[in-house]
């Protein structure tokens, strides 16, 4: 029988360090934006900086942490070693740190802070891959896990390559393996994950039950299969339309995702338009907004399309699905540690009682108007318009990072 | 011969709560069956409203729990089965009306 003991869930002491550095980096994440200009280049050091501390301290982060929880949850199986979790933050704070000293300042710093984020994400691989071992119901969320963990283990071998290319000259061919890089970290790891986790928590969360998931199957091979040729292709750089052909392939795996999201968003029965459902609806609006982009990209070849496109995935797909769930995961991480053991003895609070929900709202107004506007300005080439759009991000970064100690110091 | 009866060991289960729907177990209809033996020993027939739900073992000690407290009651044995799933079908007209359109998009 599936059973999640208590043992399984992670003492929430462990776990809040993740979610104290992820709201720290998402909120200097937005305010370094303000030193980039709306023209730059996609491989500018100042945007690199910037993605690497933005993707490695607040994206990696909070999955990290998240996983910390959602591993027994999905695998139906304990961790291999929680404890080990306690390494991961430390190592993946500073090797962040370093990194963006790296790429702003001294680029011979950088392989230094990428060997401490490889470290990190080794201990993560090292519990999940044992975890792994342990699982007697392999369902497509396991398969996600596995698949996810080497294309990260590949995306990491990547990145250390490159910065072993600009911190000590390294003669590799940078465009090259920047464009593998990418791949592998954001459409083999960053999105299979999400697909593989948002299959359970969707569902869970919005109640949807006797749904259809041949879409989510069909997507899950389809990212495999693009995110392996276009790698293959890309690297052996003999087969051009093997790399476009890959691309494609990528392009409809997200496809056939949305329309799962689409069929389980039908099937629900919890209708309320808390903050979660409002984050995902603005999540995988952006997410579609990016694929329109990216397709007229390969059509027209435009770097403003390319950096659009790239700015929804990141700061409209990635960014509100993590912070939609922040407002699940922590207050349940909070009430199963203060409140579960005065169930049946005293009158415990709800979940949905555990966050502030005017500042929620005001997070999510601020920041999805912020995401339209700062994209119409990266589209337009327009800087002022950017600016505006990251000043409404800066003062909706500002009500998540209030909602999230709010969140860790409800008693 | 037991004098315990179904009503009193629903109404018992009534008082635990879905932390995350804020609806009791009961009226969400998640208890299937209750049996209860000469002697007063009491079998629950449940479900959960998703298998990965991290409350698992909570919710099953808190029934137990809640059964217990009824004077006179002997071994409490819960029984979680998946067979039917649970659908919102199965949950009171009050739970429906409250999930499915108590709230406004602003």
């Amino acid at each position: 029988m599936f059973n999640v003991s208590k043992d399984y869930a992670p003492p929430f002491g462990m776990i809040a360090p993740f979610f104290k550095m992820g709201s720290f980096f998402y909120i200097m994440g937005i305010i370094f934006l303000f030193f980039i200009k709306s023209d730059f280049s996609h491989n500018d050091l100042n945007l690199l900086a910037l993605v690497h501390w933005y993707l490695l301290g607040f994206v990696m982060m909070i999955i990290f942490g998240a996983m910390a929880q959602l591993i027994p949850v999905v695998m139906e199986v304990g961790h291999f070693s929680i404890d080990l979790y306690r390494l991961i933050w430390p190592f993946l704070t500073i090797g962040t740190f370093l990194m963006g000293i790296g790429f702003l300042v001294s680029p011979k710093i950088l392989p230094y802070g990428g060997l401490l984020v490889i470290v990190s994400m080794s201990i993560f691989l090292y519990d999940t891959i044992m975890t792994l071992r342990h699982v007697e119901h392999i369902s497509l969320t396991v398969k996600t896990v596995a698949v996810s963990s080497l294309f990260l283990s590949l995306g990491i071998f990547s990145g250390f390559m490159m910065a072993l290319g600009i911190g000590e000259g390294l003669g590799i061919d940078m465009d090259k393996w920047l464009d593998i890089h990418v791949v592998f970290v954001l459409g083999g790891y960053v999105t299979l994950t999400i697909m593989g986790l948002s299959i359970i928590l969707l569902p869970m969360f919005g109640l949807s039950h006797g749904f259809d998931e041949t879409p989510i199957k069909r997507a899950f091979w389809l990212m495999v299969a693009g995110v392996s040729g276009y790698s293959i292709t890309r690297f052996l750089g003999t087969v051009q339309w093997g790399e476009l052909l890959s691309l494609l392939v990528i392009f409809i795996s997200v496809w056939f995702y949305l329309y799962q999201i689409m069929i389980i968003y039908r099937s629900r029965a919890r209708k309320e338009n808390d903050i979660w459902a409002k984050s995902m609806y603005f999540g995988y609006g952006s997410l579609a907004s990016a694929l329109i982009l990216g397709m007229i990209n390969i059509l027209v070849h435009s770097e403003q399309l390319l950096l659009a496109a790239g700015w929804f995935v990141i700061m409209g797909f990635f960014t509100f699905l993590i912070t939609g769930h922040l407002y699940k995961i922590i207050p349940f991480l909070v009430w199963f540690e203060r409140f579960s053991p005065l169930v049946g003895k005293e009158k415990v609070p709800m979940l949905h009682e555990m966050y502030p929900k005017k500042v929620a709202q005001y997070e999510f107004v601020f920041s999805s108007l912020g995401v339209v506007i700062g994209g119409l300005g990266l589209l337009l080439g327009n800087d002022t318009l950017f600016k505006v759009g990251i000043s409404l991000m800066v003062v909706g970064g500002g009500c998540m990072f209030y909602s999230v100690k709010w969140m860790m110091n409800y008693k | 011969m037991c004098t315990i009866t179904k009503d009193q060991v629903y109404k018992a289960i009534s008082t635990v709560i879905d932390p995350e729907v804020g609806f009791n177990l009961v009226e969400m209809g998640l208890i299937y069956d209750v049996m209860i033996e000469e002697s007063c020993n009491v079998k629950v027939v449940m479900t959960l409203s998703t298998r990965g739900c991290p409350l698992h073992q909570m919710i099953t000690q808190w029934v137990r729990e809640a059964v217990e407290r009824i004077e006179g009651v002997g071994i409490v044995e819960i029984d979680i089965v998946w067979e039917p799933a649970w659908n919102i079908s199965m949950a009171d007209e009050r739970v429906k009306a409250a999930l499915g359109g108590g709230g406004t998009m602003w």
